[in-house]
């Protein structure tokens, strides 16, 4: 969906949220774009489903539109309070599915289109196999090394997301690391990493 | 100098995670217009709860907009101070004034008329 150009596309997301609450459907259209991509990968990250993690995407900007009013400034990032509301949606998803998994999908295309066909084919095989190990950590560590490992966030931020200590942060990633690398040594063999694992 | 084991271990994971990044799924235009829609939803509800500004918009603009606005307050404030000024010159400011309306027939009895 392209747009086009306009200065407030440099705005943080407060101050777009803000002309929001205001009446400015422009900054809806950059918010839009600038955040959907990110809360629905997150979201997919944790549930492992597109079709359940785009209607956690559409509810969580929904509540963020309703949520614009009320926003005070330097409460918090728009960013970490919209990673909160995704695990709480996730966890409500997960607990309400049968026998508290979702079917899984297949890993999407790499979205560099430079990558050669190896390449891509290595980076599918080896995102579906993180993915697999991912999907089988207790829920709150999965959403730990997400939050640090593909989404790239600080131990401080991820604390402030799941609203726990940054120890508690350290904890569960660890943790979590050690899980996914034992259960991705259990299938170096079957992914041909003999040598990286 | 060898790679650490835990150096070698963070390297491989990394891999994982890198390839991660690069597989994300993107929403679909479908997806991102539902968004947005969702956002025009909110927003014009919201402008329908605030009708305060909204009518005082219209009622502006009916009254011919701010010039005519500017008039019409000079009109006021005029009105306001020769309300409050006259009296004072017309009766003079040490006599009381007593404005009494009253019918003719009423006018006639007082004047001593009658049968």
């Amino acid at each position: 969906m392209r747009m086009p150009f306009d200065a407030s596309e440099d705005l943080p997301d407060e101050d777009l949220l803000a002309r929001f609450a205001g009446g400015d459907a422009a900054a809806a259209r950059i918010l839009t774009l600038r955040l959907t991509p990110r809360v629905m990968a997150h979201a997919w990250r944790l549930l492992g489903n597109r079709a359940e993690a785009e209607d956690v995407t559409q509810e969580a900007m929904l509540r963020l539109w309703k949520q614009a009013p009320a926003w005070r400034d330097g409460e918090a990032k728009v960013t970490t309070w919209l990673y909160r509301v995704v695990a709480n949606l996730c966890i409500d998803r997960q607990r309400r599915a049968r026998g508290g998994t979702l079917t899984l999908d297949a890993i999407p295309e790499p979205a560099d289109d430079r990558a050669s066909v190896t390449e891509a084919m290595q980076d599918r095989a080896r995102a579906e196999a993180l993915q697999a190990a991912l999907n089988a950590l207790p829920a709150r560590q999965r959403q730990a090394v997400v939050l640090r490992h593909i989404d790239g966030l600080s131990n401080p931020e991820i604390a402030e997301v799941m609203e726990i200590t940054v120890e508690a942060v350290e904890s569960l990633t660890a943790r979590g690391k050690r899980a996914l690398q034992a259960m991705l040594a259990e299938r170096k063999e079957e992914l041909g990493y003999a040598d990286e694992i | 100098m060898p790679m650490k084991s835990d150096d070698h271990d963070h390297a491989a994971l990394e891999a994982f995670f890198h390839a991660a990044r690069r597989t994300a799924p993107a929403p679909s235009e479908d997806m991102l217009a539902r968004v947005l829609a969702d956002a025009e939803t909110v927003r014009t509800a919201a402008q329908v709860r605030r009708p305060g500004t909204a009518r005082r918009a219209r009622l502006r603009d009916r009254l011919g907009g701010w010039p005519a606005m500017a008039g019409l307050a000079t009109a006021t404030l005029a009105g306001l101070w020769i309300g409050a000024a006259l009296p004072a010159r017309i009766t003079g400011d040490d006599a009381p004034a007593y404005i009494v309306d009253i019918t003719p027939e009423m006018a006639f009895d007082l004047a001593g008329g009658g049968y």
